[in-house]
C-alpha cells in the first residue's frame, strides 16, 4: 500500500468537491439567504483540505500504476471523504442538529439511498436543500466515474478505481477507453436530467424544484424538496413522469447507449431487461390487485398508487406518493423484497441487482435439473451465452454476503435499542440505498428518531450497499492492511 | 485513432500498453481467456474474446471504423485470415500481420499488392536479426537505431568508469572532440531520462544518446573512447531460426561463423542448410567445448537460445573466456534493469525490435521511422516536415514545442544538418525527432495536422 498515492487521489477529489459547493453557493446568492455563509466557510475547508492532501501525497513522487488492493482503498476511503466533507454544508448552517445527523444526510446523499433525518424539509434553506439534491446527482452516477469523465489526473490505473466503484457481475466497457466510457455514461445521464427538468416544468413546477427533483431521479436518490415528497403535487401528470424517469434509471445505461445509437430494440434483446420491466409489470399488477378495495376505491387510484410506489422502490429511488404501511400485508412484504432486488446492473439503482437474482433463480434450476438428470451438461446461460463458473461464484458469495450482513446489521440495530420491525426496514432501506423503510422510518416518518449509534451503523450499511459490499467490508479484513 | 490488435501474446501485450499511454483507442481480440484478462486488468482497452480470424468478431471490434488491424498471434494462418476478413469488411483499414514463416519470405510484396493487402509484414526474427546487424556495425553501441537509410544514426553508449569524457558538460564538449560536435539527444541515468542542457554534465554509467551523421559517427565513438576493430569471428549459440538467419546474413558478408546448437538433429539440418559455417554439437556453456573453439579470438558472441537465463551465463562464461564482445538475446522486460549490474552491455529482444518497427507504421503523418529509446521512456522518430505543417519556414527557436522533444537533425537532399536555434526547416525536408513519451501525441499532431483539414 503507497500510502501517499492513496493520498493524493482522494485529495483531488475533495478539492474538486469544495470547488462543486460553489453551485448551492449561486442559489444561496440568487435566494439572498443566510445559507451563504456556512457554505463559504465548507468551501474553504474543503478546497484547503484537498489541496493539502494532495500536496502530501505529490511529494512521494510520480505513481503510474495503480494496485488493485489500492483502487479498492482509494475508492472507499475516497466515498467517506467525500461524504465527511459534503456534511460540512449542513453541519455548519445548524439547520440539520448534531454532526452525526449532518453526516448521515450527506451519505445518504451521495450514496443515493434519501434516508432523511430532516422532518421539516421545506424550513431549510434552499441553497442546501440545493446541495442536498446535487451530491445525489454526483453520487448517482459515481464520484470515480465523475472524476474519470472531467478531469485527467486519474489516467492510468483508472480501471482499478473504475472496478472497485462499479463492481458489476461483468463490467462492460463502451468505449475502449475508460473515459470516453465514463464520459458517454455521464452524458446519457445529463441528458436524461435534462429532459426530466424540462418535463416537469411543462407540468408547472418550478425551475428550482424541477431541478432538484431531476437532480434526485436519475440517481435513483429519493431527496424532495417537499414534506410529503412526490405526494406533495397529487397530479398524475407529475406521477407518470417520476414513475418513467425512475424506470429509466434503474436500466442498464449501456441499453440507453444503444438505443439512442439506433438500436432500438435494446431493451428487448437485454434478458435483465427484459426480467426487470416485466418485473415492475407484474408486481403492480398485484400490488394494483391488493390495495384495489381496500385502500383505493378506483381501479385507476390502485393503479396509479401501486405502479408508482413499485417503481419507486424496486428501483431504489424512495420517493412516495402514498404512505404504503397503511397498506395491506401482502403488498407491504412485495415492497420489502423489492427492497433487495434493486435495479438492473449498469443502471444508478442500488439492491442486489436483477441481473444477480437472475442469474440466482437459473443457477437453482439448473441444480434442481442435475437432480432429475444426474448426468446431464447444464450451463447456466444469459443470452445464449454460458455465464462463467468464476462469475456465478462471484454472485452466489455476494448474495450470501448480502443477507449475512443484513442480518447480522438488523441485530445489531435491534441492539441499539429499535423495534424489530423498524430495525429490518431500516437496513432494508440503507443497505439497499432506497430511503424510507418500515416501521418507525416508514414513507411518512424520518431517520431522526434512531439513536446516533445507529446512525452510524446505517451510514455504514449505505455505503456497503452503494459500493456493492466489497470494496468497503474489504477495509475491515486483516490481511488487506499486512504489508 | 482506433486500433484493434488481434493476439493478447507479449507482442500484442506491450504495443497494446504502448499505444494506450499514448491515448489511442485500442482493441485486443484473443481466444484465450487468461491472456484476455490479463490485458483488461492492467491496460485500459477495450478486450474481446474470440479469434480475429472471425468476421463476427472483427465486426464486433468495430472493424470499420478501425484505422489499423495488427494481427500479432503466433499463428502465421490466423494472422493472414485475420487481415483477409478485415480486408473484405473494411478495405480502408491498415493492415500489418506477423508471419513468421521463412516459406512466405518472398511473397510480402505480392501480399501488400493484392488481397489480404497486408502493409508490412513483420517477421519479429529478422527484425532481431537486423537489430544485431546494427549493433556489429557501431563499435560500442548498446543501442542503434537508423535513420534516413542509415545516414543518420542514433547510437547509445555506456560510459564507463574511465572515460574521459566523464564529468565533462555538455557546452565543454565541442572544445574536446575534433570535427562536429554531436548532438546528444538523451541521457539515461539511474533509469531516469534526462533531456540535457548544455550546462549539464556527463558522468559515468550515463547512456548517452546521440545522433550522429554516419562519416562523423566513428571519430564520435573514438571521442567517447569506443575503438572499433572491426568484426571477424562470430561464434553464435543456439541454432534456432534467430540463429540459422543471422549465420545466413554473416555467411554473406564474409565473416567467419562458428554456431554451436545443442540437439544433434537440428545440427544436421543446420550443417545441410548453411554453407561455410562451421556447425558444432554441443552446449554453449561447456567451457571446454568454448575452449577448444578459441573463444579467446572471438571478436563477437551471440547468445541465441530459447531460455534466456543459458543466454545471459553463456554470454558471462564468453567474455570471461576472453570473447571481446557478446551480445544476449533476453525477452523477459523484467530483466532488462539488472543486465548492467551483471555485465552484461548489449542486449536484443525479438519482441522490442518487431514492436519498434509495428510503431513506425502506427505513427500518423508522414512519419517514415520511429525507434523507441530503453525503457520506452522516449521515441525517435523520422518524418517528412509537410508545407502546411507548422514546423515549416521558421527558426526552429521560434517555434513553440511541447516539452521534451528535440529537432536532432534535418536532412535536405543529400545533406545532414545537425541543427540550432536558427536553422529553419523547408518543406519536404526530413527531420528526424526525439519526443519524450507524454509529448509525442502532440508532435504527432504538430506533423499531421493540417493535413487533417482537408
Amino acid at each position: 500500500m503507497r500510502w501517499r498515492t492513496i493520498l493524493r487521489v482522494v485529495g483531488v477529489l475533495v478539492f474538486f468537491l469544495g470547488l462543486f459547493m460553489s453551485l448551492p453557493l449561486i442559489v444561496g446568492l440568487i435566494y439572498r439567504e443566510d445559507s451563504v455563509y456556512p457554505l463559504f466557510k465548507s468551501i474553504g475547508i474543503t478546497v484547503g483540505f484537498g489541496g493539502l492532501l494532495y500536496l502530501i501525497g505529490r511529494s512521494g513522487g510520480k505513481t503510474e500504476y495503480i494496485s488493485q488492493r489500492e483502487g479498492m482503498a482509494i475508492v472507499a476511503l475516497g466515498w467517506i471523504a467525500v461524504g465527511f466533507f459534503g456534511a460540512l454544508p449542513f453541519y455548519f448552517s445548524g439547520e440539520f442538529g448534531p454532526f452525526t445527523d449532518a453526516f448521515f444526510e450527506s451519505v445518504s446523499g451521495f450514496t443515493t439511498t434519501g434516508s432523511s433525518i430532516l422532518s421539516e424539509i421545506e424550513s431549510v434553506s434552499k441553497g442546501l436543500l440545493f446541495w442536498r439534491s446535487i451530491i445525489q446527482w454526483f453520487g448517482g452516477m459515481g464520484i470515480i466515474v465523475l472524476s474519470l469523465a472531467i478531469l485527467p489526473f486519474l489516467g492510468v490505473g483508472g480501471m482499478q478505481l473504475y472496478k472497485a466503484e462499479v463492481p458489476s457481475p461483468v463490467p462492460d466497457k463502451l468505449k475502449p477507453r475508460i473515459r470516453d466510457t465514463a464520459m458517454i455514461l455521464w452524458k446519457v445521464y445529463a441528458g436524461f436530467s435534462a429532459a426530466q427538468v424540462v418535463l416537469l416544468m411543462i407540468g408547472g413546477m418550478d425551475f428550482y424544484d424541477a431541478l432538484n427533483h431531476a437532480f434526485t431521479t436519475m440517481p435513483t436518490g429519493g431527496f424532495s424538496t417537499k414534506n410529503t415528497s412526490v405526494a406533495h403535487y397529487d397530479s398524475v401528470y407529475f406521477d407518470t413522469v417520476f414513475i418513467v424517469f425512475m424506470i429509466f434509471a434503474g436500466i442498464n445505461f449501456s441499453l440507453h447507449y444503444q438505443v439512442l445509437r439506433g438500436e432500438t430494440l435494446a431493451f428487448w434483446k437485454d434478458s435483465e431487461c427484459r426480467f426487470f420491466l416485466g418485473l415492475v409489470l407484474v408486481l403492480t399488477a398485484v400490488v394494483s390487485f391488493d390495495i384495489f378495495g381496500t385502500v383505493y376505491d378506483t381501479i385507476g387510484g390502485a393503479v396509479r398508487y401501486g405502479a408508482f410506489q413499485i417503481a419507486s422502490i424496486l428501483t431504489t429511488t424512495g420517493y412516495a406518493t402514498a404512505d404504503y404501511e397503511q397498506w395491506p400485508a401482502m403488498s407491504q412484504i412485495i415492497l420489502l423484497i423489492c427492497m433487495f432486488i434493486g435495479g438492473s446492473a449498469g443502471s444508478t439503482g442500488g439492491g442486489m441487482k436483477c441481473l444477480r437474482i437472475m442469474l440466482c433463480f437459473k443457477y437453482c434450476y439448473k441444480e434442481l435439473f442435475a437432480l432429475i438428470h444426474p448426468h446431464a451438461v447444464t450451463h447456466v446461460k444469459i443470452a445464449g451465452k454460458s455465464v462463467p463458473e468464476d462469475v456465478m461464484r462471484s454472485v452466489l458469495g455476494f448474495l450470501a454476503l448480502y443477507m449475512i450482513l443484513y442480518g447480522l446489521c438488523a441485530v445489531l440495530l435491534a441492539g441499539i435499542g429499535v423495534d424489530l420491525l423498524t430495525a429490518f426496514g431500516a437496513v432494508a432501506a440503507t443497505i439497499g440505498n432506497i430511503g424510507p423503510g418500515i416501521g418507525m422510518v416508514g414513507p411518512a416518518e424520518n431517520f431522526a428518531g434512531i439513536p446516533t449509534a445507529g446512525k452510524w451503523l446505517l451510514i455504514w450499511c449505505m455505503l456497503l450497499g452503494r459500493l456493492e459490499i466489497y470494496t468497503v467490508i474489504i477495509l475491515l479484513v486483516p490481511e488487506f492492511w499486512r504489508k | 485513432m482506433k486500433i484493434i490488435i488481434v493476439g493478447a501474446g507479449e507482442v500484442g501485450f506491450h504495443i497494446a500498453s504502448h499505444l494506450t499511454r499514448e491515448n489511442k483507442e485500442v482493441v485486443v481480440v484473443d481466444t484465450d481467456p487468461t491472456a484476455v484478462r490479463r490485458v483488461s486488468d492492467s491496460i485500459d482497452v477495450q478486450t474481446i474474446l474470440g479469434s480475429g480470424s472471425s468476421p463476427v468478431v472483427l465486426e464486433d471490434a468495430g472493424i470499420r471504423e478501425a484505422e489499423i488491424l495488427l494481427a500479432v498471434t503466433n499463428r502465421d494462418e490466423t494472422n493472414l485470415v485475420a487481415c483477409l476478413m478485415a480486408d473484405t469488411l473494411s478495405p480502408t483499414t491498415k493492415k500489418l500481420a506477423r508471419i513468421r514463416d521463412a516459406d512466405y519470405d518472398g511473397y510480402h510484396e505480392i501480399f501488400r499488392d493484392n488481397p489480404p493487402h497486408i502493409e508490412t509484414v513483420i517477421n519479429p526474427e529478422v527484425e532481431v536479426v537486423k537489430t544485431i546487424e546494427r549493433l556489429m556495425a557501431v563499435p560500442g553501441a548498446v543501442d542503434v537505431g537508423e535513420f534516413a537509410d542509415g545516414r543518420v544514426k542514433l547510437v547509445g553508449i555506456r560510459l564507463g568508469e574511465n572515460n574521459p569524457l566523464a564529468g565533462v558538460r555538455l557546452h565543454e564538449l565541442g572544445a574536446k572532440i575534433k570535427g562536429a560536435r554531436p548532438l546528444i539527444a538523451s541521457i539515461l541515468r539511474e533509469e531516469r531520462l534526462i533531456i540535457p542542457t548544455g550546462n549539464d554534465r556527463l558522468k559515468a554509467g550515463d547512456l548517452v544518446y546521440f545522433i550522429s551523421e554516419e562519416g562523423q559517427m566513428l571519430n564520435t565513438l573514438k571521442a567517447f573512447d569506443k575503438h572499433g576493430e572491426p568484426v571477424k569471428r562470430v561464434l553464435i549459440i543456439g541454432g534456432g531460426r534467430i540463429g540459422t538467419r543471422l549465420a545466413q546474413r554473416l555467411e554473406e558478408k564474409s565473416l567467419s561463423v562458428k554456431i554451436i546448437e545443442k540437439s544433434a538433429d537440428r545440427c544436421t539440418e543446420l550443417a545441410d542448410i548453411l554453407r561455410k559455417t562451421v556447425v558444432l554439437c554441443g552446449d554453449g556453456s561447456d567451457q571446454d567445448l568454448l575452449r577448444e573453439e578459441n573463444i579467446q579470438d572471438v571478436d563477437l558472441v551471440v547468445t541465441l537460445t530459447s531460455d534466456e537465463e543459458t543466454n545471459i551465463l553463456a554470454s558471462l562464461l564468453a567474455k570471461r573466456l576472453g570473447a571481446r564482445k557478446s551480445i544476449t538475446k533476453i525477452s523477459k522486460f523484467s530483466y532488462f534493469p539488472l543486465m548492467l549490474t551483471i555485465g552484461i552491455e548489449q542486449v536484443v529482444d525479438p519482441r522490442l525490435s518487431a514492436i519498434n518497427t509495428i510503431l513506425q507504421h502506427i505513427r500518423r503523418g508522414k512519419v517514415l521511422s520511429a525507434v523507441s529509446i530503453k525503457g520506452e521512456e522516449a521515441e525517435v522518430m523520422e518524418a517528412v516536415a509537410m508545407e502546411t505543417s507548422d514546423l515549416v519556414g521558421k527558426p526552429l527557436k521560434d517555434i513553440s514545442f511541447p516539452k521534451g522533444v528535440l529537432v536532432t537533425a534535418i536532412l535536405r537532399d543529400e545533406h545532414v544538418i545537425i541543427p540550432t536555434g536558427d536553422s529553419i526547416v523547408k518543406p519536404n525536408d526530413r527531420i528526424v525527432i526525439f519526443a519524450k513519451r507524454e509529448a509525442i501525441p502532440k508532435i504527432e499532431r504538430i506533423l499531421a495536422v493540417k493535413l487533417e483539414y482537408f
